[in-house]
């Protein structure tokens, strides 16, 4: 078994002008054995430095890291069991493929010859690059040499992949295609996997589980849907979901949500919800916006169609509240709605689909009700 | 325009400006670096006679005409090549090896303290050869001798009976004297170069041989050196010339004359009372094929190395 497990892992870095930074702050996250985890965030967040501890190549300022049940804080890299997939390949140079692969089973392995070439063989079978086995990094594509760079992981056999961001340099079609590869790949090899990347889309895609952080702090380890649909807070909402989650500033009034722009009345069930707190966000997502032809429900509001983004299969209408400056919000229509630039149209913030966030601490006071979504996939 | 009627000129007028721009700083540089050595061979060629009769660029006449200059040069400078070959040749190689090994341990890995050895290397860069020639003409005449006389004569006593001395006047002794002292100078400047071009090398390739289980040594072997033969060829030329050039080391260091270095003996060739220009030219030339011989070899990587190819 090879859970991996994350107990208040902190890093702190002495900075001589800044004085101590803490990139990683008190993150604890239990990966099961065979499990895919994403741990997404924006730049700086410390999701890097994290599958580095993991990895060995940061030490740990204070916490535990624990491999199938056994502390690895202290072991060398070497000796974690763990391969790693960096961003730029780092591939070796002036090795060609078959000895880049063979390089960490000679290294780290008494295996004779033959064994090595064999496994590097079925390696680069699986990923279907055996016909560039004797080229070097230089004479590959950036597809291929992320491929070698995969290879390079799996001959290993580790106990843990760790991916660092590994297909932000490819172009989007190509990402998107190793994206549905790689997946495939892990599920076949069954190798528990921590991914790095600030990529929402690639977090939602293909993980078993995100890991959601910000200024080094885990804000919510959770399957996709449940990121989606049951964000922990502000943060997750916003970060999840493309393009992201409306916000608007409102005062509870007794059982009414008053913004600059609308006044939001809600069910006596919702505000029973929502306890005595008073200063409250609002949130809803874009494609939980409808435009409704001339309605006149209690959540009906009148807008002005400012930007229309067609995408195909769906149009991204940016939107004002018909007044003067007014907030901005976005809501996203079937792709055969025709909306134009200066439209008015009347848009509709469905009451199951609201989220309502405390503002002061950004965490979630409700989120939308679930009935109305598919089941959610159960914690893992 | 058709391609078959191009001539020379039309090409030119086909040329943009910075091109003709190009070939003209080429062609002065051309001139300028391989005016001074043409006359230098001419010269050695002619008789003395021959010398001042014509301009020194000019080629000799028939009756001008002699290889005696050569001859002599050659037969004065041949032990004195060969000795700096042997003096050289290993100065340069420990140089560049004990340089790389050096900026490899202060970039590479990461340790307490590094930027202190840093600054002490390259201030040894600077440290003028007059300053150290009385310190090191001492230590290698009175106090490793002296060391080295206590030592043996103390620990194997009962077989040298006391009576052991240091060889100072062995020749071969004193060009491996010289080649130790010219091999410890040139690690800063080596240093110096190799970690600049060690800083490019990228930090996930190294952490992904860590990750693969290599040693610091094992890296250093399997993946570093093979990438630095570029840097190895641009400090083998440059300590190389360093080394084969100099006089005051060899002047101070070696004094037995079966033992002297090229640059020692290119000076007693040209010493005498009556100035032979023929017999300087071609004692010149002589000295400096084997600097010309390793720029051509290690030319290619050389050029690499310093573009920071990797």
């Amino acid at each position: 078994m090879a859970q991996l497990t994350l107990d208040d892992v902190t890093k702190i870095f002495h900075d001589d002008d800044e004085g101590e930074i803490v990139a990683v702050d008190e993150v604890s996250v239990d990966i099961e054995d065979g499990e895919f985890l994403c741990v997404v965030g924006p730049s700086g967040c410390g999701k890097s430095t994290t599958l580095r501890m993991i990895a060995g190549l940061e030490d740990i300022s204070s916490g535990e890291i624990r491999l199938g049940g056994e502390i690895i804080n202290d072991q060398p890299p070497a000796q974690r069991d763990v391969a790693m997939v960096f961003q730029s390949y780092a591939l070796y140079p002036h090795m060609t493929v078959r000895e880049n692969m063979a390089f960490g089973l000679e290294q780290s392995t008494d295996m004779s010859d033959e064994q090595i070439a064999q496994q590097v063989e079925e390696a680069t079978d699986l990923l279907g690059i055996d016909d560039l086995i004797d080229r070097k990094p230089g004479e590959l594509s950036g597809g291929q040499q992320q491929r070698v760079a995969l290879g390079r992981a799996i001959v290993r056999d580790p106990e843990v992949f760790l991916m660092d961001e590994p297909l932000a340099n490819l172009d989007a079609k190509l990402r998107a295609e190793m994206r549905t590869e790689l997946q495939h790949l892990q599920e076949r090899l069954g190798v528990t996997t921590v991914y790095v990347t600030h990529d929402q889309t690639e977090a939602m895609t293909m993980s078993d589980r995100i890991a959601i952080l910000n200024d080094g702090k885990l804000q919510q380890a959770a399957t996709p849907l449940e990121c989606y649909h049951e964000p922990n807070n502000m943060f997750v909402a916003g970060f999840i979901g493309e393009p992201s989650m409306n916000f608007f500033d409102v005062d509870r009034r007794g059982s009414t949500l008053v913004a600059d722009d609308f006044e939001y009345d809600l069910s006596e069930e919702t505000a029973r919800e929502l306890g005595d707190r008073t200063d409250l966000t609002l949130g809803i997502r874009p494609e939980d916006i409808e435009l409704v032809e001339g309605g006149s429900g209690a959540h009906d509001y009148a807008g002005v169609v400012d930007v229309v983004e067609p995408r195909g299969s769906e149009n991204t209408v940016h939107m004002t509240f018909d007044a003067s400056d007014s907030a901005n919000f976005v809501a996203t229509v079937d792709g055969m709605r025709d909306v134009e630039w200066g439209e008015h149209v009347t848009v509709r913030f469905p009451e199951e689909a609201i989220h309502v966030f405390d503002s002061a601490t950004g965490e979630a006071v409700r989120n939308r009700e679930l009935d109305s979504v598919e089941k959610v996939e159960p914690i893992v | 325009m058709s391609t078959e009627s191009r001539n020379p000129l039309s090409k030119i007028q086909e040329m943009e400006n910075s091109r003709i721009g190009l070939y003209a700083v080429l062609l002065f540089g051309l001139v300028f670096y391989l005016f001074p050595v043409e006359t230098a061979v001419m010269t050695m060629f002619k008789t003395q006679q021959s010398f001042i009769e014509t301009v020194p660029f000019a080629p000799p006449s028939a009756d001008g005409f002699t290889l005696e200059a050569l001859t002599t040069a050659w037969n004065t400078l041949r032990p004195g090549l060969i000795n700096s070959m042997i003096m050289a040749i290993p100065a340069t190689i420990l140089s560049a090896l004990f340089g790389s090994l050096t900026a490899y341990g202060l970039t590479t890995i990461s340790w307490r303290g590094q930027v202190g050895v840093v600054v002490f290397i390259i201030a040894g860069i600077f440290i003028p050869y007059q300053a150290v020639l009385v310190p090191l003409a001492q230590f290698w005449y009175q106090i490793l001798p002296d060391l080295l006389n206590g030592f043996v004569n103390t620990v194997f006593g009962f077989a040298t009976g006391g009576n052991w001395t240091y060889p100072i006047r062995n020749g071969y002794l004193q060009l491996f004297q010289l080649s130790v002292t010219h091999a410890a100078y040139g690690i800063p400047i080596c240093t110096l170069l190799f970690r600049s071009y060690y800083q490019s090398i990228s930090d996930e390739m190294i952490e992904a041989a860590r990750l693969d289980g290599a040693t610091a040594f094992s890296i250093y072997k399997n993946i570093i050196l093979p990438l630095s033969l570029p840097m190895f060829a641009v400090t083998l030329i440059y300590q190389f010339t360093q080394v084969y050039n100099d006089l005051l080391f060899a002047l101070v260091l070696v004094n037995e004359p079966s033992s002297q270095v090229a640059t020692q003996r290119l000076a007693a060739l040209t010493g005498g009372v009556v100035q032979s220009f023929n017999t300087t030219m071609a004692g010149a030339i002589v000295a400096a094929l084997p600097t010309l011989l390793v720029y051509i070899v290690f030319g290619e990587q050389f050029a690499k190395g310093v573009a920071g190819e990797t």
